[in-house]
């Protein structure tokens, strides 16, 4: 009997205590990256947490293991195949890297957790997609994913907002930022601050009305909206015809990723093109706030300040670029700084506290404009009508540029073409695109090049020519080397100093709105680009 | 010294259950009970019959999963729907699932099907095995009492409801996918059947360190885990001293004296709870 009771005991008592011993001995549950691993940014050299490695968009590491002495020697350590194509466009991710894993999205939305040390998925994610997608199937990108604790973010092309348990590739939580039918999509890396995940929308070529969205991590819940195409009598409302209609398919889209300054606590983020995008007869006035730069109080969403770029858009040439951040020496004085090279053709500097546009000048050969008057407002000399003007991508892109800021370099990819566009007056219909015209690309005169300013003059430093227009992003690294990507296919790094290319390799597709991000791992330095339906990671040889 | 340790997986044996005898028999047995059965049969004739489910689940391999899914969850792509909740619907019956088979949906890309009538209801009676609403009035516990002792026992390694530990399969879905008994015996004896990434491995780095984790992924030279602390972590197997595959899931027996009949059957019921789309 006592024998029989010490058996039940032990069953009863001592058997669920090892089941919870057991359960204690798994050690303390990994929580993930916070807030202020974002914020610092690039202070461990083992992450890369954010769209552009950190808040201000420089896309300037400090890693210095590959130099200009040593990266010929740089080689492919492996390659990543997505097995989905991107029609028509670019694999543009820019994968995130924490501890020894990279967490990246593809097109069609696809998504992956992958091991830096092999290239091998620990999982991937595919998301059902529509049969009807609008804008969503012209332009089936995404950018990439935001980070925070255990929690991934990424944004889809029937404009939702997801976000994935980053150990597992679980969906956590799903939310519906606009009626992807009506021409809605959404393709940028959220932008994640410490208590909200800041997103854009895309959708400009439709009758949309564009927005900049906080939301709640935890749970999904949306905290703000700011809608970038003002409301009737609301302020900017006087800049359109005085027809709600107008206004509700005024464009204006947030496709590419802002920055953030957390001192200023402001978000900086690029609008789109007004739409229809070539026929302005329907909309005369300056169409606030269509491609400008705007300052959002990152707690309510307010506009705190824009600079509008092209007035009266009629050439698609919207301001969607990553803002980049500099706390520059400015005519003898410290000033916080908004760099932007422009799809317009122009570079411009502005203080980042007020608007106040410090420096705007061409860096491309453009003649739609050579400067801008006293108030800031480009002198249009040719609006089209006077031959051809740089074509609807504009004389750069979305492609990340990067700022180096011992040279004082803004580097970026420019883009120099020739357009003629045919205007014409659309029908608007939901889910049916209204570019309003025509344009005929006169390909023989097009080139790329990578060049490099001077932020004080904006005056061209040293510049390296692609055969043609390209759409490559760029990265520097402290070593005094800028990464870059071209429309044939490579990839190359240069001296940051001269432009003298140092290396290069043939990818097999084109470069197209991604650029490279840099990581240290097991002591050795990764660099990654993606192109094509391949990821690839590049190091020095092993010792 | 260091020794490499690199031993072999060891391989499952074979052993499959002759399903096709099953079938044989079951359409054996329905030629001699429902002669002359027509298709306007409202009541599926093998419904009290367990092996219908089992038999019409491998018809369904065979002949269904091309568009609906291996899982039956449906493809979206094709727009093939999801057959796992068809019982939810209004107005669904056994019947008007019987003639869905058969005649197909006009207009839209599901055939009609020459199965025979027996055949038909052991694809019936598959279908709602794996219905989510029907199956939870297969478990007859307490699914209040069944949630606490899923917190207490099952919720640090597996997720319901997006909520739990990543080192175990989520269970939303398990009481619609699986069956009691499978589930029954997966808790006694988990060894005995882990799901595909869930293979537990033990392995010790060339600095000492050891880590034991789930096999996400392996190929001839690399080797992805989630180690115990759900951190993902790759290893060179050239920077690995030992790689140690472990024929035993990482999760616990639950013997019936550590976990009863009844309180097992608590917890599935909560599981199957969960599982249906009409209790969220």
């Amino acid at each position: 009997m006592i024998k029989r009771n010490l058996y039940t005991l032990t069953l009863r008592l001592i058997l669920p205590l090892c089941l919870m011993l057991f359960s204690a001995t798994l050690r303390a549950q990994s929580s993930g990256p916070t807030y202020n691993d974002i914020l610092a940014g690039f202070e461990n050299p083992e992450r890369w947490l954010t769209y552009s490695g950190d808040y201000s968009g420089r896309r300037h590491s400090p890693l210095t293991q590959i130099t200009p002495d040593n990266v010929r020697q740089l080689r492919p350590i492996w390659t990543f195949q997505t097995g989905t194509t991107t029609r028509g466009r670019g694999f543009e991710t820019t994968p995130l890297a924490d501890n020894g894993v990279l967490y990246a999205t593809g097109s069609n939305n696809y998504a992956w957790a992958i091991d830096a040390r092999s290239g091998r998925a620990f999982w991937q994610y595919r998301r059902n997609l529509p049969g009807d997608l609008t804008y969503g199937s012209s332009a089936p990108v995404n950018r990439g994913f935001g980070m925070l604790g255990n929690q991934l973010f990424m944004v889809t092309l029937d404009a939702h907002l997801l976000s994935f348990d980053r150990r597992t590739g679980e969906i956590l939580w799903d939310v519906v930022l606009a009626d992807y039918q009506q021409g809605y999509a959404a393709t940028l890396a959220p932008l994640v601050l410490e208590d909200k995940v800041i997103v854009g929308i895309s959708g400009g070529e439709y009758a949309t009305r564009g927005f900049i969205d906080a939301y709640n991590p935890e749970t999904g819940e949306r905290l703000w909206r700011f809608h970038t195409i003002p409301g009737p009598g609301e302020p900017g409302s006087e800049t359109w015809p005085d027809d709600p209609a107008v206004l509700a398919r005024g464009g204006g889209g947030t496709w590419m990723n802002g920055s953030y300054d957390p001192d200023l606590n402001l978000i900086y983020w690029g609008i789109g093109n007004p739409n229809p995008d070539y026929f302005g007869d329907l909309r005369p006035g300056d169409n606030l706030y269509s491609n400008s730069l705007v300052a959002l109080d990152a707690d309510t969403g307010e506009l705190r300040w824009h600079y509008q770029f092209t007035p009266h858009d009629l050439n698609d040439w919207d301001s969607n670029h990553m803002p980049v951040l500099a706390n520059i020496e400015w005519r003898g004085l410290p000033r916080k700084v908004v760099m932007v090279g422009n799809r317009n053709g122009f570079f411009y500097v502005l203080d980042r506290t007020t608007g106040a546009l410090l420096l705007g000048k061409p860096f491309t050969a453009t003649s739609w404009a050579r400067e801008l008057d006293a108030n800031g407002r480009p002198i249009v000399l040719n609006d089209g009508s006077k031959g051809c003007v740089p074509d609807p991508w504009g004389s750069t892109n979305f492609m990340p540029p990067s700022f180096y800021p011992e040279l004082d370099l803004f580097i970026l990819t420019a883009r120099e073409t020739c357009a003629t566009f045919v205007p014409e007056e659309p029908r608007f219909a939901p889910g049916q695109a209204s570019f309003g015209g025509v344009v005929f690309i006169d390909a023989d005169q097009g080139y790329g090049a990578l060049r490099a300013l001077d932020v004080h003059s904006g005056e061209l430093v040293w510049e390296f020519t692609y055969p043609s227009p390209t759409f490559g992003g760029v990265m520097t690294t402290a070593s005094g080397l800028v990464f870059a990507g071209d429309h044939e296919g490579n990839f190359m790094a240069f001296d940051a100093a001269t432009g003298q290319n140092l290396w290069h390799y043939q990818t097999g597709s084109r470069i197209w709105g991604a650029a490279p991000m840099t990581f240290m791992l097991d002591g050795r330095q990764i660099v990654m680009i993606a192109s094509g339906t391949t990821l690839t990671a590049f190091a020095l040889p092993e010792e | 010294m260091i020794t490499r340790d690199f031993p072999r997986a060891p391989r499952k044996s074979g052993g499959t259950r002759p399903l096709q005898a099953t079938i044989l028999w079951l359409a054996v047995l329905g030629a001699l009970l429902l002669p002359g059965m027509a298709s306007a049969q409202t009541v599926n004739p093998l419904e009290a019959d367990p092996r219908a489910a089992a038999a019409g689940g491998s018809l369904y391999r065979a002949q269904c999963a091309t568009c609906h899914g291996a899982d039956a969850a449906g493809i979206q792509d094709i727009q093939a729907p999801d057959l796992t909740s068809l019982w939810s619907r209004p107005g669904r019956t056994d019947a008007s699932v019987f003639q869905t088979i058969r005649n197909g949906i006009p207009g839209s890309i599901m055939p009609p099907h020459s199965f025979t009538d027996t055949e038909t209801w052991m694809l019936v009676s598959y279908l709602k095995s794996l219905d989510a609403g029907s199956n939870r009035e297969q478990y007859a516990g307490d699914a209040e009492r069944g949630a606490e002792l899923y917190d207490s026992y099952c919720r640090r390694c597996h997720r319901v409801n997006s909520s739990g530990g990543s080192l175990g399969p989520a269970l939303d879905r398990i009481t619609a996918s699986r069956s009691k008994t499978a589930l029954q015996q997966a808790i006694r004896d988990p060894g005995t059947s882990m799901a595909r990434g869930y293979r537990p491995v033990r392995v010790v780095t060339g600095d000492r360190r050891q880590y034991r984790g789930t096999i996400k992924s392996e190929d001839a030279f690399s080797l992805q885990i989630m180690d115990e602390s759900e951190n993902l972590r790759g290893f060179r197997k050239s920077d690995l001293i030992s790689i140690q595959y472990e024929d035993r899931s990482l999760m616990p027996r639950f013997t019936p004296s550590a976990l009863s009949d009844g309180n097992l059957e608590n917890i599935l019921t909560f599981l199957a709870g969960a599982a249906d789309p009409a209790s969220h």
